[in-house]
């Protein structure tokens, strides 16, 4: 088994193992969702050393000693504080379901990049699919979440 | 898998020799394997390996692509950006690319003549192309000072290459001294042009003839043909690409094809957004959890001792069932239990109109995706592995694949009572007396595509023996009717109704796709048979090839017009096709066929629809239901006759509209309130109409179409509705059995019942999606349930505010008349601080108020026709590529007429997320099939709009008054979005480039033909 750091903790991992698989399937982390399982639709994004990649792209042995951050800790970060409140405010989502992984999307992005222009959040946004909103709630939520970073609100 | 770490390269390659594969980022290798690749026994990790870093011109193999974009190559770093999507190329090297042997990188890098670092040595990239050896380490780019890029996918982003055209290029003066030029991407092979190459060496670039050098890049470049695009297509998007990159393209004049109407003040619309909403936009409810992953889904559950299920599907699109035999996964350590049809106690047939698809296939499989058998086991891993020991014996029989081939007498039957599942035809005056009046005349076959819902969740959920005796049975998949579920369930299981329990949200996304039973019969078979609970989640390679899709349909429309441009005929012949199994698509060829005259009047109508049997997967309902079809050619109708009649596309449709008041098109009663005047108003005043500025390489134009959605599931079928109102815990809930499916039926409750009752949001809890808890309010489906929610609302709150204030009046020691309801409880009435006198969690909990009602129905009952529609009008505003054809939606701006809007930030996000779904139907999405099978196998080969395609603005308006005395509340919001926008985007296409496209998605090829057709004729 391979170890890394999921969210702060020790945790183990299959060698061979989607990332994506491990959390939904042995570590009981669901909050990543899973929806086409080949890169293709960003519903699994977590931030691997801080960097937004798609889980089930990731195997076990890509993972071995890195930090793993999912949504479950999207709130440790600031920048997470501030995306959830601002896609609060601005109703960002549906049905949710590509939620987490947009918002890992944008939390690798603002953690970076706290003033991204609009066209870096679009294309941070490129690989993530969302089939309810036709994304200008979730650019708006992501606008305004850059305001409120700027603001440190 | 074996995963190695060597230390040296030496080491990484003498495993490579014993036949392991190196890998880098791996992206490739997961490519492969998505595609169907047996994984290796081997992997050899060499990233480590790697240099990583760029220094100059020179890139460590091991260097992520996304960093290469950032860092200002020439060439590269532009063509990286459009390589995947950003969280991919972190991942992705370029070694890894390279080695890779294929993808968009390559063309770019033989146009920078790329040299490579090698454990062999240097070598030129070309060289390794034809014969790799050695481990890449390193990529030395020698650009020259201007370069091209151009990479044509099947959408704006993050899409598989159809051609990527590259090359770079020096000049002095304008005279080329230097010069590369490359394709490749995708299917086609990289390749250098050194014959355009040697041909436009030395020339002076402002004497190349464009034409000329087209016409030597279409004969040089090698492409093949694709289930998307052929070869031609692909060499004249390299020929343009390589010709406007090198040459630039001049700015052409370009004059508008469509007559501009004259603005006629609509009246005062509420404009829908956070920004204008005030007060009016709350946070939805169901928001908080959505946007921490904090919600759980029904395909989230997970339990000690929860076994996993897995479904067998048919092996092939159509054949008979010989023989299934289960005694070896049966026999496999960890497996509870297998089940085929042998298992079904009750009747194997299910379906909403009529039962006429198997739980499990019994003696034949009539679609790819047929359930066969399934197993629950301890792990996934596990049920897999018995899913292969599973023997099924087929018979395969003659495949039907076209609609209308499938109904004629020598077709394969698809069902043994024949291919055809049901004919509607209605006819109205006299047609020749109407063609006698007709002076112009348009005819033309519409034809719509294979459209996926796509929702984020695919099918899944879990089930598990239920009740005191646990002789019931509990079941937790998304859908969108519980209680027709149940219903379904107990004829399958053999089950009273009473003992089963479904519980069906929240869900991640349905769109109709979850109104017939999916996964639920295989649960339930699952968990009562292992006597365990089970859950099962689709893959989505497995959600593609099982799951319903839109019916494709093939609309013959004839229509002419008067001199004057009033409508005297119309024929209407339509074949749609059903798949394998009916599901709702009857009812779905019933309403496209209500819709056949759109709001118009047309005094001579014929019409005839179809609906055929075939193996072409399985179709049923799509938001829209058969309308948005039908609108897309009546829309298109109706400007193609303003055109000829000289007419613009609001006076043609002034001329021909509806009058309020009047009937409905089959003869029904219907609903006041009509809006289609206010709504052609508002689309005649829209900005969109002006002219806009844009990059050389488009044409412009704007476009607009009228929606006419009838809600509600019409005259026929039972369209009951239960719901009720109490006070419970402190809270008052709202129960109501329909659906969460991200539309915003909890924040709907919320809303509604808090204005009703004068109430905070926050008093009130909600009580849905759950047989167990929730009283039956029919389907979530058809646009009724912002009219479920008011009517309950409105017909349970005057009995319920009534207990409560006699209650509170006891407890307080005064007179019920003297009180009302307050946020957080009971205040007094006339007092000016609505303060709560007494809170409602001091309050007992009240009786249950119910309601029982009908959707409101029309008188007619020769067919089905609906009595309430809502309206609106979209308007478009596109720019078609010259290069590529394909067409860039600008603006999307739509005016709505449903009533008063019950939630603003749903009411938005469904007109929003309708019209990019529509979007979709209309330029990108269509699944393909070959033989019954399909083409499609995941989000890599059916493309739902990016972030990148949707317009910079979508601007949402809502005239919200009824009628004085209209008793019918809100109407339907959920199909209104994509009701027109089809016919919205053709016609702006027609105004850009004087051809309406008939074919969705539209074909970018055709309309490359149209625009070189036009360029030809402007030269001579």
């Amino acid at each position: 088994m391979i170890g890394f750091t999921l969210n702060g903790q020790a945790a183990e991992i299959a060698p061979d193992e989607s990332l994506l698989s491990a959390l939904r399937e042995q570590l009981g982390q669901t909050g990543t969702k899973q929806a086409c399982d080949i890169g293709r639709c960003g519903a699994c994004t977590v931030l691997l050393d801080g960097h937004a990649i798609n889980a089930c792209l990731l195997m076990g042995w890509q993972v071995a000693g890195k930090a793993v951050t999912t949504i479950e800790a999207l709130e440790t970060l600031a920048e997470g504080r501030a995306l959830v409140r601002a896609m609060e405010e601005e109703n960002g989502f549906q049905c949710g379901y590509c939620a987490p992984g947009v918002m890992m999307s944008l939390v690798g992005l603002f953690t970076h990049t706290p003033d991204a222009t609009d066209e870096m959040i679009r294309t941070a946004l490129e690989g993530n699919l969302c089939r309810c909103t036709g994304y200008h709630s979730i650019l708006r939520g992501a606008f305004r979440a850059r305001a409120l970073i700027k603001d440190r609100i | 898998m074996r995963i190695s770490h060597p230390s040296t390269l030496a080491e990484a390659e003498a495993l490579i020799a014993t036949g392991a594969q190196a890998v880098v980022g791996g992206t490739g290798h997961q490519f492969r394997w998505s595609q169907g690749q047996i994984r290796p026994d081997h992997l050899v990790n060499i990233g480590s390996l790697l240099p990583n870093g760029i220094n100059d011109l020179t890139i460590g193999a091991g260097t992520s692509l996304e960093d290469i974009r950032h860092a200002g190559l020439p060439l590269l770093s532009r063509a990286c950006g459009d390589v995947g999507a950003p969280n991919i190329r972190r991942l992705a090297t370029l070694g890894g690319n390279i080695g890779f042997g294929a993808g968009c990188l390559i063309p770019a890098l033989l146009a920078l003549d790329a040299q490579l670092g090698t454990t062999l040595g240097p070598r030129p990239l070309r060289d390794h192309l034809r014969d790799p050896k050695g481990l890449i380490l390193s990529v030395t780019l020698r650009p020259l000072a201007r370069s091209i890029w151009r990479k044509v996918g099947l959408r704006a982003a993050f899409s598989p290459a159809m051609i990527v055209s590259t090359g770079t290029f020096s000049t002095e003066d304008t005279r080329i001294t230097d010069l590369r030029l490359s394709v490749g991407g995708g299917a086609v092979l990289p390749q250098r042009l050194s014959e355009v190459e040697t041909w436009l060496m030395g020339q002076v670039l402002t004497q190349v003839d464009p034409a000329d050098l087209e016409a030597r890049i279409i004969a040089t470049v090698n492409a093949p043909s694709c289930a998307f695009r052929t070869a031609s297509y692909r060499k004249r998007v390299a020929a343009k690409a390589i010709s406007h990159g090198l040459l630039g393209q001049s700015p052409k004049t370009h004059s508008s094809k469509t007559l501009r109407p004259s603005p006629t003040p609509p009246p005062a619309l509420t404009a829908v957004s956070r920004q204008d909403g005030g007060e009016r936009w709350h946070t939805r409810p169901d928001m908080p959890r959505k946007t921490r992953g904090a919600l759980p889904y029904l395909t989230d559950a997970r339990a000690p001792g929860m076994l996993v299920g897995r479904i067998l599907r048919a092996a092939y699109p159509h054949a008979n069932i010989r023989h299934i035999d289960t005694r070896r996964a049966e026999a496999l350590p960890g497996v509870h239990a297998v089940i085929t049809h042998r298992d079904i106690t009750g009747f194997n047939g299910f379906g909403i109109v009529f039962q006429d698809q198997p739980a499990l296939c019994a003696d034949k499989v009539r679609y790819s995706g047929d359930p066969v058998a399934a197993v629950a086991a301890i792990d996934a891993q596990v049920a897999e592995a018995a899913l292969a020991l599973i023997e099924v014996d087929y018979a395969p029989l003659p495949v039907a694949t076209d609609p209308e081939m499938a109904l004629m007498p020598s077709a394969t039957r698809v069902h043994d009572n024949g291919n055809l599942v049901s004919e509607i035809t209605h006819a109205k005056g006299d047609l020749t007396e109407g063609w006698a009046k007709a002076v112009h005349v348009i005819e033309d076959t519409y034809v719509t595509p294979r459209q996926m819902h796509g929702f984020m969740e695919t099918e899944g959920g879990w089930a598990a023996p239920d009740g005191p005796q646990n002789d019931g049975i509990l079941v937790c998949a998304g859908g969108q009717h519980g209680a027709r579920d149940r219903l379904q369930l107990s004829r399958i299981l053999d089950m009273p109704k009473e003992k089963i329990r479904v519980i069906s949200s929240p869900t991640g996304g349905a769109f109709g796709g979850k109104d017939e039973l999916t996964v639920q019969p295989v649960l339930a078979l699952l968990a009562r048979k292992s006597g365990r609970a089970v859950r099962l989640h689709l893959s989505r390679a497995e959600s593609v090839q099982a799951g319903t899709k839109r019916n494709p349909m093939r609309i013959r429309m004839k229509t002419g017009c008067d001199a004057t441009g009033r409508l005297v005929a119309q024929e209407v012949d339509v074949i749609s096709d059903c798949g394998a199994y009916a599901s709702l698509s009857p009812g779905v060829l019933e309403t496209a066929m209500e819709h056949a005259a759109g709001p118009y009047v047309i005094e001579n109508i014929q019409t005839r629809g179809r609906l055929a049997y075939t193996n072409n997967g399985t179709c049923g309902a799509f938001r829209g239901f058969g309308a948005n079809q039908m609108s897309y050619a009546i829309e298109c109708q109706m400007d193609r006759l303003a055109a000829k009649a000289g007419l613009d596309p609001i006076k043609i449709r002034r001329l021909n509209m509806r009058v309020p008041g009047s009937p409905g098109y089959l003869g029904q009663r219907v609903a006041p309130s009509e809006r289609l005047l206010e709504m052609l108003d508002a689309a005649s005043s829209s900005p969109l109409w002006n002219a806009r500025e844009t990059n050389p390489d488009e044409i412009i134009g704007t476009g607009m179409a009228l929606n006419y959605q009838g809600n509600g599931l019409g005259t026929l079928p039972e369209d009951e509705a239960e719901f009720a109102l109490r006070l419970k815990g402190g809270k008052i809930e709202a129960l109501c059995g329909l659906d969460e499916m991200g539309q915003g039926l909890i924040a709907s409750l919320h809303a509604e019942t808090s204005t009703r009752l004068g109430v905070a949001r926050d008093d009130i809890r909600t009580v849905y999606g759950d047989t167990g808890t929730a009283p039956d309010s029919g389907s979530t489906t058809a646009s009724r349930g912002g009219y479920v929610v008011w009517r309950g609302i409105k017909e349970t709150a005057p009995a319920f505010e009534t207990e409560l204030l006699s209650q509170a009046g006891a407890k307080l020691g005064l007179p019920p008349a003297e009180l009302r309801l307050v946020p957080g409880g009971i205040g007094a009435r006339g007092a000016n601080t609505p303060t709560p006198l007494l809170r409602f969690d001091a309050m007992a909990d009240s009786a249950t108020f119910t309601t029982q009602f009908s959707f409101p129905k029309s008188d007619y009952t020769k067919g089905n026709a609906r009595f309430i529609f809502a309206f609106a009008a979209t308007l478009a505003r596109v720019a078609v590529n010259r290069v590529s054809g394909q067409v860039r939606t600008l603006d999307l701006e739509m005016h709505t007429a449903a009533g008063p809007v019950i939630d603003m930030a749903s009411y938005l996000g469904q007109m929003e997320g309708g019209l990019i779904q529509g979007l979709g139907f209309t330029l990108t999405e269509d699944v393909l099939m070959q033989n019954g099978r399909p083409v499609t196998t995941n989000f890599d080969s059916y493309m739902m709009p990016t972030l990148r395609d949707v317009p910079n603005t979508m601007r949402i308006t809502a005239l919200e008054e009824l009628d004085p005395g209209d008793p019918h509340g809100p109407r339907g919001a959920g199909e209104l979005g994509i009701g027109a926008v089809t016919p919205a985007i053709a016609n702006a296409v027609f105004d850009a480039i004087g051809r309406w496209p008939v074919v969705t998605p539209f074909a970018p090829e055709s309309l490359l033909d149209v625009i070189a057709s036009s360029e030809s004729e402007a030269r001579s």
